[in-house]
């Protein structure tokens, strides 16, 4: 990349992060967040819809599939806000949707879900901590964020030797749900004996590419997330008092704080190493190598800060009144999605190259 | 390899980056003894005098220094290239006191006297620099030295001790930080002064260190009489200068090399011990291999700074951290698979790529130098958190 399309290149994810402020208030309040918790569907409709107009739920997508074609710089910066402001709104299973969609050539319901007019959620999952897709037909598929909310199921099934793409609306499926520790839900979504006709064939490759990108796109998530925790234990640190002295001065502390420091630049690093080599054309081992980096520190990262963000604050961290414990529950949630530390750990060992000397 | 011409030193800092790189490659291919490759220790002068005199005759002594002082006059950015391709080809460090620390500083805060009398001598190799910094109640807390310089007539005299002066034993010349005045703040009262080592009075005494080697020094000072123009800048600014000069070089303590040499030794000894197969060591060696990974991406948004330009702030800490935690890891990990053979005083196999305990060994400074973990930890927290006290 030369000098001025670097620059260009900042530029646009300058951009996205300007924008976000539409959905995450710059001052840091949670209001909206908690009001949605534990209620259904568990997000803002009408949030998701101004994210379409937005062209977030598009962002990936081609400008030739009506979306805005913008590469996984600008995205993982957007999941980057969005964490950080802990917006509960499906986007990164609505993207995931409108992605499949638009390289099946852009049938079905794309302009309606580019749109956030219609949710629609592809039911992948058929176990926990996996990212195959076998497409048992019938078999349930599991651990799906906000399925309740959604209008419509995108649905990978085996046909012959292959992944056939259907599309349902959400009442021609059995659709459970379970709450999560962040106040949304998972769904359980049971397939109906009868399909109809597929919206695309052959998607195998496509959703695997799609699943790989949610993966770096949560990590992203997590990593805005883990940041704002860590910025609310550091403001903590430098204005609570004890023995006399601010808390911050201590060394066991300060020193604690310093190695929460190395794993969030260590994440940032990882994910925009990753975002960069997606974007610069990485494919097969390679790509599955950076993104597995990525979303094994991310989960790990933001599980560790933000569970020591809560010992740094002391008591007060452990009140549900209390901001950072949300940012606990949203990594309890996340962190595992599209594939755990450890399953990321393995994948990468399979898929990387040596130690180069 | 194809014949890659090699232009004279004036030129090189003109050079498009790669080819920069090829052209350091063929220079190391061409003149780099084959024999000085990955020595596991330390070199000593008598060792490694052919590869400074033959540096020194190719004029690619000094990469950083000015062209008119007889550098390179290389960027930032083409001294991490210059390094890389050092470090891969396993180039030995040489008595480099003089190139890295001395002339720099002498050429930012001496006077033209002082630049006509030491520079041309550090590049014929005449002068052999080594630092006079540490003492043995002014290590982590360098400003609480005590080593004094007390004017008399033309001359200070100094008294003191010094101590890990790395390679004294092998220089001729040593740079002092000395205190000048013992009322003042302690940051305030230090003085940087320049000292031949045959002066009357100094007595240097090798210290073994754990690798069995004798890398390191003490230097004692009783009535050392020196010439008051050897005192470079100001008096009582020593401090200031010396702080100063601690610029982009910084990023190299924390350069993943040392890891990725650990890291290919690990997996060579886990298949020699039957181990690398075994699930629990795949963990292990993932998770080893992910924090490597990921400490190269973080080094390159360092490296990109410096490229753009941009100076290095406190954060680089980070790399420095992060890097030689990690390297001791790989040699614990090392240590923890090869059973009894942990405890060899040689490699295992008689192969050094099975050096076991040196190596473990051999990280247990890393934390320790360049100012410890426990010091970044502190800059890290004060200066980069902003938290207080």
């Amino acid at each position: 990349m030369s000098a001025a399309e670097a620059d260009d290149r900042a530029e646009s994810i300058r951009m996205i992060r300007d924008s976000a402020a539409a959905v995450v208030p710059p001052d840091g309040d949670l209001k909206r967040v908690r009001a949605l918790r534990f209620q259904a569907p568990g997000f803002d409709p009408a949030m998701l819809r101004q994210m379409g107009e937005m062209g977030w739920i598009g962002l990936r997508v081609p400008e030739a599939m009506g979306g805005a074609g913008l590469g996984l710089g600008e995205m993982c910066a957007l999941a980057e806000e969005l964490g950080r402001g802990l917006a509960p709104e499906p986007l990164i299973g609505a993207a995931l949707s409108a992605q499949l969609l638009a390289t099946a050539g852009g049938k079905g319901s794309l302009p309606k879900l580019l749109a956030g007019e219609t949710l629609l959620l592809t039911a992948w999952q058929e176990r926990a901590d996996t990212l195959e897709a076998p497409g048992t037909p019938e078999a349930p598929r599991r651990f799906l964020p906000m399925a309740g909310g959604a209008a419509g199921f995108l649905l990978p099934v085996r046909v012959g030797s292959r992944l056939s793409l259907y599309e349902l609306p959400a009442a021609a499926l059995r659709v459970a749900t379970e709450p999560t520790q962040d106040g949304g839900h998972f769904g359980t979504v049971t397939p109906p004996r009868d399909l109809g006709r597929p919206v695309a064939e052959d998607i195998g490759t496509a959703l695997a590419d799609a699943l790989d990108e949610a993966a770096l796109v949560t990590a992203a998530y997590l990593l805005g997330g883990m940041e704002r925790a860590f910025a609310m234990t550091l403001d903590y640190l430098r204005t609570r008092q004890q023995f006399g002295r601010i808390i911050g001065t201590f060394q066991a502390l300060q020193h604690r704080a310093a190695d929460l420091k190395m794993q969030v630049a260590l994440t940032r690093a990882s994910i925009e190493a990753a975002a960069a080599a997606l974007d610069a054309g990485a494919s097969g081992d390679a790509r599955r190598a950076v993104v597995s980096r990525a979303k094994a520190r991310a989960a790990e990262a933001s599980l560790l800060v933000t569970r020591q963000s809560i010992q740094l604050h002391g008591g007060i961290g452990y009140t549900d009144d209390y901001d950072v414990g949300l940012y606990l529950r949203k990594a309890m949630v996340m962190a595992n999605q599209f594939g755990s530390a450890s399953l990321h750990r393995r994948r990468f060992m399979t898929v990387s190259p040596e130690v180069e000397e | 390899m194809d014949a890659i011409r090699i232009p004279p030193p004036a030129e090189l800092d003109g050079l498009e980056d790669e080819h920069f790189r090829q052209v350091v490659r063929a220079f190391l291919h061409e003149n780099y003894p084959e024999e000085l490759r990955n020595p596991p220790k330390r070199l000593h002068w008598a060792e490694n005098k052919v590869w400074y005199m033959t540096l020194a005759e190719k004029g690619w002594l000094c990469p950083g220094w000015p062209k008119e002082h007889g550098g390179l006059g290389l960027s930032p950015a083409k001294q991490i290239i210059l390094t890389e391709e050092y470090e891969r080809h396993g180039v030995a460090r040489t008595n480099d006191h003089g190139i890295v620390m001395l002339g720099p500083l002498v050429i930012k805060y001496g006077t033209e006297e002082q630049k006509r009398r030491f520079l041309p001598k550090i590049l014929t190799g005449e002068h052999i620099w080594c630092q006079g910094y540490s003492e043995p109640n002014a290590g982590s807390d360098l400003a609480a030295l005590r080593t004094e310089a007390v004017l008399d007539g033309d001359h200070y005299v100094v008294n003191g001790q010094k101590i890990w002066t790395t390679l004294a034993m092998d220089a001729n010349w040593i740079f002092l930080l000395v205190r000048t005045d013992k009322n003042a703040k302690k940051q305030e009262g230090i003085s940087f002064l320049l000292v031949d080592m045959k002066t009357p009075g100094i007595t240097v005494r090798p210290i073994i260190n754990l690798e069995m080697h004798d890398e390191f020094c003490e230097t004692f000072f009783d009535n050392v009489r020196v010439p008051k123009e050897n005192l470079v800048g100001q008096l009582n600014k020593g401090w200031d200068m010396a702080k100063a000069l601690l610029g982009f070089e910084r990023i190299f303590l924390g350069s993943p090399r040392q890891s990725g040499y650990a890291l290919s030794r690990l997996k060579i000894l886990a298949e020699r011990m039957g181990v690398w197969e075994e699930a629990s060591f795949q963990d292990q060696y993932a998770r080893l291999r992910l924090e490597f990974e990921d400490l190269k991406a973080l080094y390159g948004t360092f490296v990109d700074r410096l490229k753009r330009g941009q100076s290095l702030g406190p954060d680089v800490s980070m790399l420095k951290i992060i890097q030689t935690e990690l390297f001791q890891k790989i040699t614990d990990t090392m240590l923890e698979i090869a059973g009894e053979n942990a405890g060899l005083l040689e490699p295992l196999d008689g192969n050094r790529d099975l050096n076991i305990g040196g190596l473990y060994i051999q990280a247990r400074p890393a934390t320790i130098y360049g100012g410890s973990n426990e010091i970044q930890r502190n800059i890290l927290s004060k200066n980069v958190l902003e938290l207080p006290g």
